[in-house]
């Protein structure tokens, strides 16, 4: 089993280190074959010039003797175990020993057939080694009269294999050299590589000690998905805070208000049935700052890390919903809903915003609710209007007004309002209320999508 | 008329089920979904109140389970956090309306009474059937515009009597809407509360409001207006 935390680096290495082994390993093997056979061949060349060299110098008296000359042209001929000898055999004589061979006894006489090579490893007692080529010659004198001869040449074995040692030798420094220095320029393609993930990490670190609010250096392509990923991660959950700090704040500094009134009533008031009429006005606010401000800190927000949901789907499931609590008002709801409008948000805040202003609608509204849904360019356009008498168009203008906080608002109507100002808000989007030719409030929300 | 009140709170419980039971409706009040469960597919309920936080069952599990076992009468949810995905959900079970705590009881009593009516096809908040007028929010009864003084429970009968005005109700179902389930029963009383209550709105025994069909029960047998 492999260690699933074995570093990247470490995995990398690993692998090259056996594929390198693997194909210097294989390349020396087949480079030494290689090598081998050529100088076999060589060997076997060189043998046959030899034998050639021997049958020219040679010459045939009438009477079918061999007459060779002192002195060869191969030096080595001469040369007392110089490691190339030649012997010439007829029958079971020999007839001609080259200098070299002097007291060494190379081969039986045995003849191959006219003019057939054949080759052959020579082990003589001494220990030697000698690759062999026997050479059937016939020659035939002017009565002809034939007289059958071999001629051997036999070359020690130890030059060749003194060679292959060389070239071996050889080979292993030049593949170990590369080797080596293949790993090592590895090792530094890896580290030059990896590098933006030492770095992405390090950053993270800087994240983690409160050095740097997001990730900030410069990332390679296949980085920045997971670094954009996490830039986006990061502010979303930083908003998130931010919200939660404010709502708290807002609560806490809203609450101070009725909680005040509360108070001198209970210490002024001499009229019990005043009392409980102002303690019930006061409990009602404290309860909308509390519902509001909740709503207001479980906003999720934008955040391109969302999921798509379906405008249509939830529009469909409120007005199923209100059509059911409303049943009596018979309301008549009109739909445009463009197919494919989608957009990357929570759920939970879609339900919020769509619920609150479809709950408005059905509520002013006499008879008819139209709504509008629209995909464009990014953007989704929607369009709630009802026929009511505008009751929230009072109320409603002040509390989608830029900066106007709920608790600041005089009364009533406005909870759902300013829940829906504070979502749209929290999706860079805009809210407009105009009156429209129903006569009651038309609501326009343009909300950005990615 | 009788209501099942499903809520684990029990000073909530408690307090929302005398108020109802001071607006003399018949209430049952349980604690957690199983009993709650048990209660709704027991017992003839006009309507049932359920909590969505509840423990054992959640709410929204016994109302797909009442309407699985095809129980018809409405349902009010209660919902702490007013999340509309918890609204559409508890709708989409198969409850017919929803109010978000904390609330006032007026508003409750408000939709508990449209929510009856409406099962019953009355389109008014008051109730008048020729005559006779009554008014469940106030639980006041009236006679040519008169106020009729009539006790609990011959007002919990006359209720349920014209919520279902037109049809034959019988003594044993007019005994279980107007009882709780531990009260004692004797369905010998409800004769004798027919009786004082045609004493009472038919003083001169020309309008015959209640009428008694031989064993099969009861009638109220005016025209709604």
């Amino acid at each position: 089993m492999i260690n699933p935390r074995l570093s990247l680096s470490n995995r990398l290495l690993i692998a090259v280190s056996v594929v390198l082994g693997a194909f210097l390993g294989l390349s020396a093997f087949s480079l030494n074959n290689a090598f081998k056979s050529s100088a076999e061949t060589a060997q076997e060349q060189r043998l046959h010039n030899y034998v050639m060299t021997i049958l020219t110098a040679a010459e045939l008296t009438d009477t079918g003797e061999l007459l060779m000359p002192e002195k060869l042209l191969e030096q080595k001929f001469s040369i007392p175990n110089s490691g190339l000898y030649a012997q010439i055999t007829s029958g079971d004589q020999i007839i001609w020993q080259s200098p070299s061979a002097i007291g060494l006894f190379l081969a039986l006489p045995f003849h191959p057939g006219p003019s057939i090579e054949q080759y052959s490893v020579i082990d003589l007692h001494n220990g030697m080694k000698l690759r062999n080529l026997a050479f059937g010659v016939v020659w035939e004198n002017d009565q002809g009269a034939q007289f059958d001869y071999t001629i051997n040449v036999s070359e020690d074995q130890l030059m060749l294999e003194a060679q292959t040692a060389n070239f071996q030798r050889n080979l292993w420094y030049w593949l170990g050299g590369t080797g080596i220095m293949l790993l090592i320029a590895q090792w530094l393609i890896l580290r030059w590589s990896l590098r933006p993930l030492t770095g992405a990490a390090k950053d993270l670190h800087a994240i983690e000690t409160g050095e740097h609010p997001r990730l900030t250096g410069e990332y390679p392509m296949e980085l920045q998905q997971l670094t954009q990923n996490i830039n986006n991660l990061l502010d979303h959950e930083q908003s998130r805070r931010i919200r939660y700090k404010n709502s708290l704040a807002d609560l806490a500094h809203s609450l101070k208000t009725p909680l005040a009134v509360l108070r001198s009533e209970l210490e002024n008031s001499q009229d019990l049935k005043h009392f409980k009429h102002v303690g019930q006005d006061q409990l009602q606010r404290i309860n909308q700052l509390v519902d509001y401000q909740l709503q207001r800190a479980a906003t999720e927000g934008k955040s391109n890390l969302l999921a798509p949901v379906s405008l249509g789907e939830i529009i469909h499931k409120i007005i199923a919903s209100l059509n059911k609590v409303y049943q009596s008002k018979n309301i008549h709801c009109q739909f445009e809903i463009e197919r494919d409008a989608f957009i990357h948000a929570d759920e939970g805040d879609m339900y919020e915003l769509l619920g609150n202003l479809l709950e408005n609608a059905y509520k002013y509204g006499r008879q008819r609710v139209n709504i509008v849904v629209q995909s464009q360019h990014q953007k989704i356009t929607l369009r709630i209007e009802d026929d009511g008498n505008g009751i929230p168009l009072i109320a409603g203008e002040a509390i989608i007004k830029r900066g106007r906080r709920f608790d600041t608002q005089v009364e009533g109507h406005g909870l759902g309002l300013a829940i829906v100002s504070d979502i749209v808000e929290a999706y860079e989007g805009t809210i407009k209320l105009e009156k429209n030719f129903l006569g009651g409030a038309c609501f326009i929300i343009e909300i950005p999508d990615q | 008329m009788r209501i099942l009140l499903i809520e684990d709170e029990t000073a909530l419980r408690e307090q929302t089920a005398q108020q109802l039971r001071a607006q003399n409706l018949t209430v049952d009040a349980v604690a957690d979904g199983e009993e709650g469960l048990f209660m709704g597919s027991e017992y003839p309920y006009d309507v049932a109140i359920i909590d969505l936080g509840l423990p054992k069952l959640s709410g929204i599990e016994v109302i797909q389970q009442l309407r699985a076992l095809s129980f018809k009468y409405p349902i009010l949810i209660l919902t702490a956090r007013g999340r509309w995905q918890d609204k559409v959900e508890g709708l989409e079970a198969g409850a017919d309306d929803y109010l978000v705590k904390p609330f006032h009881f007026e508003e409750l009593s408000a939709r508990l009474n449209a929510l009856a009516r409406r099962a019953s096809g009355w389109a008014n908040a008051t109730l008048r059937c020729g005559p006779i007028e009554l008014n469940p929010s106030s639980q006041q009864v009236f006679l040519q515009q008169t106020q009729v003084e009539i006790t609990a429970y011959e007002y919990r009968l006359l209720h349920f009597l014209m919520l279902h005005a037109g049809e034959v109700i019988s003594k044993s179902e007019l005994t279980d809407h107007i009882y709780e389930m531990d009260q004692d029963r004797d369905s010998n009383v409800i004769e004798v509360f027919v009786k004082r209550l045609r004493g009472k709105l038919d003083p001169d025994k020309t309008l015959n409001p209640i009428e008694t069909l031989r064993g099969r029960g009861y009638r109220l047998n005016l025209p709604r207006d």
